[in-house]
């Protein structure tokens, strides 16, 4: 069967007519492919968004790997909770997408990302813990930046002319990428402040701004509100970017570090994004604690 | 700031559920030549748009490089114009400009007088709209039925507005309203969602529109909700796909965008912060026409129809304003991080519901 290719889904400069999407694939994927393994892609220019000379990136992207439970190269583990779910919920093993393979914490820094993992799933029974304690993931938090990137469900790049819009399924979070002038954050939040600009074809996002609650993955991997990221978007093929961010944080790491890994586009015929409006299923873990209920 | 309000700070209000939403409008009215929509006016999508902001008539749209009619922009869409006509105004659909004129002079000096003593608001006065509430010119939001009122209940609507107020009245204790539980709250205040379609709201009342070839985006500062409108003509989502904020496709007829909306979810709960919310909303079909009147304004006219709940459907016309000084641009939508900031609320509300109970216990 030939693969439907939705046209609504890419760039516009780039429809497929008629049968040309196969031969696009053919034409360009394996070649492409083998450059993406040596990292150069010289090859690639992405279709301009219309009106401008900027690459359109716009279209559903999702990272393919088990970033989201440790950045760090990891085995297969067992649900955390086995006897309620069996296989299901267990962790996947991943190659890691740490440049050189470690996060260099500093060695405080190191103990507490032992306590954040030993303590993942911790009941937030009180506000202190609350506020100190356990996967923000589990509570249905903001993610912050890198780790809406690869929390496991896709996200809209919607880019205009003048602004890009991030639409992350998971919690409904977003962000906006400001490209044409360069505003000052007014506070931190939990998805910080992101200013963008093009090198080349890569789409490069400046994030500062973000607050201490988020983590970067399952593991207890952290950072403080000194959190800086550097982030790069950059088209491969017309259907995969590398995404790269190098993470600076005085307060925890030694030095930046960088994590690497392809986002491929959703190829669905009409894909959209659908809600994953978490808060209800976080209501339960986070608030059961304070209702009487019969037979407790 | 006026928006970087979390949630925990917003909510301790005990009566604001039952208060009625603007006290503000109290102002006599003649009718300005109007043209109003065909009372019972079907779902149609077809004709012109009838409009509360006056269309410029030397306003041509703008197109996208790719030859939309371009609607982008951050507007607002807030209103002290209530949502139904105020019975002293009865018969009477529009303000003449003197009206309106005093009428804004009238609610700027009732604002300050609010923001000074604080009264009519959950909290402090100053977050709430001033300047960017303007009054719309009509005497109502609701544009159909003419007499700028909701049409009656069906009969399961009139069942399931009596069990809601049999629900909210069992949590009434004297004069305290409890919440024994998370559930016993709106969506709203869950932080899960923000009733479709939006009406007007005091603060955060921030939107976006970006266009894309093949489509139109919507980004609401409240919630940060994201609808993403795709314009080809696709399918709607299976009627087991449903969402709080609903499934939208879009179409352009001349210049106006219009869109079909549907795939809401049931599961609604009682809200009166939405002046025709707390019902389920699986049966309802919303069609939104966005149209650019001039250079400021984005009109919207939005028809909902639930013959489960509404003996026939009814049409609200909110002009989004494009030129609010408080959102100049893409920045002023801050994060809305609700749900983030609602441990401390729920955690007082439900030990304070405990305590008021114990005490009920002890007095009998």
């Amino acid at each position: 069967m030939t693969p439907k290719i939705d046209s609504a889904s890419l760039p516009s400069g780039m429809k497929p007519n008629g049968g040309s999407a196969c031969a696009i694939a053919t034409v360009f994927l394996l070649p492409l492919a083998m450059q993406a393994q040596t990292q150069q892609v010289p090859s690639y220019r992405a279709p301009r968004f219309p009106g401008t000379q900027n690459p359109d990136l716009n279209g559903i992207w999702q990272a393919m790997n088990s970033a989201n439970w440790d950045l760090e190269p990891h085995a297969a583990a067992p649900s955390p909770f086995p006897t309620l779910l069996g296989t299901i919920g267990a962790e996947p093993a991943g190659l890691g997408v740490v440049e050189g393979g470690k996060i260099p914490y500093q060695p405080w820094a190191e103990a507490k990302r032992k306590e954040n993992l030993a303590k993942r799933f911790t009941r937030p029974t009180t506000r202190e813990l609350n506020d100190t304690t356990g996967d923000p993931e589990a509570k249905c938090y903001l993610p912050g930046v890198p780790r809406a990137s690869y929390i496991g469900l896709p996200f809209q790049i919607i880019e205009t002319s003048k602004l890009i819009l991030l639409s992350y399924e998971f919690a409904g979070a977003t962000r906006m990428v400001y490209m044409d002038r360069k505003p000052e954050a007014p506070a931190d939040s939990w998805m910080g402040w992101s200013i963008g600009s093009w090198d080349g074809d890569t789409l490069v996002v400046d994030v500062t701004a973000q607050n201490d609650k988020t983590w970067f993955d399952r593991a207890g991997n952290f950072h403080s509100d000194a959190l800086h990221v550097v982030e790069r978007y950059t088209p491969l093929t017309p259907y995969h970017l590398m995404y790269e961010a190098t993470i600076e944080d005085p307060k925890v790491f030694t030095r930046p570090w960088k994590i690497r890994m392809p986002l491929y586009r959703r190829m669905e015929p009409d894909i959209q994004p659908v809600e994953f409006k978490c808060v209800e299923f976080s209501e339960e873990f986070l608030y059961g604690h304070l209702v009487d209920k019969p037979g407790k | 700031m006026t928006r970087q309000v979390s949630r925990a700070e917003e909510f301790p209000v005990r009566h604001r559920f039952l208060a009625p939403r603007n006290a503000l409008t109290t102002v006599a009215a003649l009718a300005l030549l109007a043209q109003m929509p065909v009372a019972g006016q079907p779902l149609a999508t077809g004709g012109e748009q009838k409009t509360a902001a006056p269309a410029s008539s030397t306003f041509a749209t703008p197109r996208t490089a790719w030859g939309d009619p371009d609607l982008e922009g951050v507007y607002t869409f807030a209103t002290l114009t209530p949502f139904q006509r105020p019975a002293a105004l009865s018969g009477k659909d529009r303000l003449t400009e003197q009206e309106q004129k005093a009428q804004e002079e009238q609610l700027k000096k009732k604002q300050e007088e609010n923001i000074s003593t604080n009264e009519h608001f959950s909290y402090n006065a100053i977050w709430f709209a001033s300047d960017q509430g303007r009054p719309t010119g009509r005497t109502s939001i609701l544009v159909d039925p003419e007499d700028g009122h909701l049409p009656p209940l069906t009969e399961e609507g009139q069942r399931l507005r009596e069990e809601m107020q049999a629900h909210a009245a069992a949590k009434r204790i004297g004069k305290d309203v409890v919440v024994d539980t998370w559930e016993d709250l709106s969506i709203y205040n869950r932080c899960i969602a923000r009733p479709m379609p939006r009406v007007s709201q005091e603060y955060n009342q921030g939107a976006e529109i970006l266009q894309t070839p093949g489509y139109v985006t919507i980004f609401y500062e409240s919630m940060h909700d994201v609808r993403v409108i795709p314009l080809d003509g696709r399918p709607h989502l299976d009627s087991d796909i449903r969402q709080w904020n609903g499934d939208s496709r879009g179409h352009w007829e001349g210049d106006t965008l219009v869109v079909d909306w549907t795939n809401f979810s049931d599961e609604e709960k009682s809200d009166g912060s939405t002046p025709f919310g707390g019902f389920p909303q699986g049966n309802m079909h919303v069609i939104e026409r966005f149209r650019r009147v001039n250079a400021n304004t984005l009109d919207t006219l939005v028809t909902v129809d639930d013959p489960t709940i509404w003996t026939r459907p009814f049409t609200f016309d909110l002009p989004w304003r494009g030129d609010d000084p408080a959102y100049r641009g893409p920045d002023d939508l801050f994060e809305y991080a609700c749900h983030e900031g609602n441990y401390r609320t729920m955690e007082d509300l439900i030990t304070a519901a405990k305590a008021v109970r114990a005490t009920q216990a002890g007095n009998k």
